[in-house]
């Protein structure tokens, strides 16, 4: 069967970042943290690349490269108690949000780096104290939209403003959770803002596979909830939607679903080659890789100097080895520990002292066809 | 003490756990202005108003991952299953997202999935399974069986306060059959610890669950031929009491496993292994199991009675356990 490209599909987006920083309320320092968290984590996914190409790296590796402006943008929105979830390809947001390389790289590696000490990929992370990260089924993409229904039924419980983030991709809109997850979300006007960065392949499937629709957004209108669709490679129009996206859920007036057009540059891990990507896709979007257009923005229009997104980059490449270092230098997790945590501590756990007398008869036992007849003053079922 | 059903029992205890802790709610379909499809939860609503029973739409895997979320956030959800055959909906939130959380992260997740399990009422296939064995296969979650109505409060009690996900299988034959006094106020039971029904010294009989009644009627009936046999009631699958297994074994050198849910890789086996493993050299006998026919659960009565254990297939084999 003939599969149309879906480039013929895009609106062609403009290469440049549109924004006009006269228009914007951003300092210096805020331009920078953007551009230094976007390009710490292209660095740190250039090296993790080149180290599981040199086998230093157990398993298998998947990177997010040129989903940054997405990641960044939406989750320079949040405030300290916010919560989010990430894919596979938001590192950029980790880094933001003040997740160190080196814990990230040391994970990878196996060693005994908190919280996974080791029983998770360098992937995932779940950290609800100091990055916001919630804890949630990495499985599948789709699964953690009900945990974020969850989460944000917990502050609306609480009677807090705050609103949990979820960044998904177009694939995670085909498995029943996305529905189960939104719909309870919808009926309760729950804060729960879901991300979906539409990259253009769910592994090797193109969205003309996944979907019956074109923009992801129309799905929205099952729930009856806010939606648009974005470029997700322009930072600025990123913030833009995002921003109405969370201020609706933050107001109360329930979950929005925010979709935004972007490109994984790699394939779904780095042992895909992305064999199945056209030439003119692939084109498509290197012209509008998302750091690049940034940083030229911050340039030419921001009046930033060049030099001073130089020693970024050259203290992002610092960070990254000293994160190697760091990670090398980590003992592995002692192989005893395997069956450790699996349960936590519970208050009626069996005591010794609880043996003492375990017999407790049953006088009159209930049999089928001995039994007296059901009491069923209550009512109910069967 | 008052005296209760297995049904009013599970009431009582969500009720008494509802008032003392603010932070248990309650989830499930049709649980609020309904009371449950079982009315469990009869009344709830009025006393505990709709931001703690919560009337679920039809979609377990929805609000099944919500819970799990809500339950690390500090809350301790309990979700009814209307019926537990649809646990099969949610089981990917449940062996994927809850029964993995602390392991992997060291974040608790106290979250009880409780529901009616059991057939002998004729409710057809999708109203009669026992899904135990497909939780405890999946390492992270417990799994809690009571038999008789002090245990359904106390170990729901138990289950409530555990840090940890728990699904709680009841037995819908027990709900309005099986009535007897019941601690009134705070009863909690230890989780992972297995009660003596009988003492015996001839035969160890292994059940949980609705078959701990017949496998207390089989030793009655056994009392009359001469032979004294000890009903060990699990009560919890995981943790699992090897303890009073094996020490009940040692003492009478013969033992029959016996549970509702079907034969094949069904729980009993593992009790079988850990016998044959650990007690092998105190057996006289062969170790059986007597447990439902490796098929759906039929509709018809003559076909759903062929196809669970009764009383008299329950005798029958501890008969040969014993003339071995």
């Amino acid at each position: 069967m003939a599969q149309t490209s879906r480039l013929m599909n895009l609106p062609d987006y403009p290469a440049e970042i549109q924004a006009d920083p006269r228009d914007l309320p951003y300092t210096e320092e805020a331009y920078l943290r953007m551009y230094s968290a976007m390009t710490l984590a292209r660095t740190f996914e250039e090296k993790l690349g080149s180290l599981y190409r040199q086998g230093k790296i157990f398993g298998a590796v998947y990177l997010g490269m040129g989903q940054e402006a997405t990641s960044v943008g939406c989750i320079s929105l949040l405030e300290k108690q916010d919560l989010f979830s990430t894919v596979a390809r938001n590192l950029s947001a980790w880094f933001y949000r003040g997740e160190k390389p080196e814990r990230v790289l040391a994970r990878w590696f196996g060693k005994d780096q908190s919280p996974s000490n080791g029983r998770e990929l360098g992937l995932f992370l779940a950290d609800l104290d100091d990055i916001g990260i919630f804890p949630y089924h990495n499985g599948s993409m789709a699964s953690w939209i009900p945990a974020g229904a969850g989460f944000a039924l917990t502050m609306k419980l609480r009677k807090l403003r705050n609103i949990v983030l979820c960044f998904t991709g177009d694939g995670a809109t085909s498995p029943g959770d996305f529905y189960e997850g939104l719909n309870l979300a919808a009926i309760h006007k729950l804060p729960l803002v879901i991300i979906c960065e539409v990259n253009q392949f769910a592994y090797s499937t193109p969205i003309e596979l996944q979907m019956p629709v074109k923009d992801v957004a129309e799905r929205a209108s099952a729930f009856n909830i806010y939606s648009e669709t974005a470029f997700g490679n322009d930072l600025f129009t990123v913030i833009d939607a995002a921003r109405r996206g969370i201020e609706h859920a933050r107001s109360g007036k329930g979950p929005a679903l925010i979709e935004f057009k972007t490109f994984r540059q790699r394939g779904h891990g780095e042992h895909d080659d992305m064999g199945y990507v056209s030439p003119e896709l692939r084109d498509f979007w290197e012209k509008r890789d998302p750091i690049a257009m940034y940083r030229r923005w911050l340039i030419e229009r921001a009046g930033i100097k060049a030099g001073m997104l130089t020693r970024i980059d050259e203290v992002a490449v610092r960070q990254i080895e000293e994160a190697v270092r760091y990670a090398e230098s980590l003992p592995y997790p002692l192989a005893e520990s395997v069956t450790d945590r699996l349960f936590a501590p519970s208050p009626h756990d069996v005591k010794d002292s609880d043996r003492e007398n375990i017999y407790e008869p049953i006088e009159h036992p209930a049999v089928p066809s001995l039994t007296a007849r059901q009491d069923r003053s209550g009512g109910g079922h069967f | 003490m008052s005296q209760l059903t297995y049904l009013q029992a599970i009431s009582d205890a969500l009720r008494f756990e509802m008032r003392r802790d603010p932070g248990v709610l309650l989830l499930g379909e049709d649980i609020g202005t309904f009371g449950g499809a079982f009315k469990i939860t009869q009344g709830f609503l009025e006393e505990f108003g709709p931001e703690r029973v919560i009337d679920t739409p039809i979609a377990e895997s929805g609000f099944v991952g919500a819970a799990c979320a809500a339950a690390t956030a500090g809350f301790r959800p309990v979700v009814e299953f209307q019926f537990i055959d649809f646990i099969a909906c949610a089981f990917d939130q449940i062996v994927n997202y809850a029964a993995k959380c602390h392991y992997r992260w060291g974040i608790q997740m106290p979250v009880v999935f409780r529901g009616p399990t059991g057939g002998g009422i004729h409710a057809g296939p999708y109203h009669s399974q026992n899904p135990e064995a497909w939780f405890a296969h999946t390492p992270g979650l417990k799994v809690v069986l009571p038999s008789t109505a002090r245990d359904a409060k106390g170990l729901l009690l138990a289950s409530i306060r555990d840090n940890n996900p728990i699904v709680f299988l009841e037995n819908k034959f027990l709900y309005r059959h099986y009535r007897e006094d019941v601690p009134e106020g705070d009863h909690a039971v230890p989780i992972g610890l297995a009660a003596l029904r009988t003492i015996g010294a001839d035969l160890s009989i292994i059940s949980y669950g609705a078959a701990v009644h017949l496998c207390v009627e089989v030793a009655r009936l056994l009392e009359a031929e001469g032979a004294s046999a000890e009903v060990v009631d699990l009560r919890s699958l995981v943790p699992l009491d090897r303890k009073t297994v094996l020490d009940s074994v040692k003492k009478t050198a013969r033992a029959l496993v016996v549970h509702e849910a079907n034969m094949t890789a069904g729980f009993g086996a593992e009790i079988v292994a850990l016998i044959a493993q650990e007690a092998f050299d105190y057996l006289d006998a062969p170790v059986m199991r007597v447990a439902s026919l490796d098929v759906p659960v039929p509709f018809s009565p003559p076909l759903e009675q062929a196809m669970l254990p009764s009383v008299d297939k329950i005798l029958e084999a501890a008969r040969r356990v014993l003339e071995y």
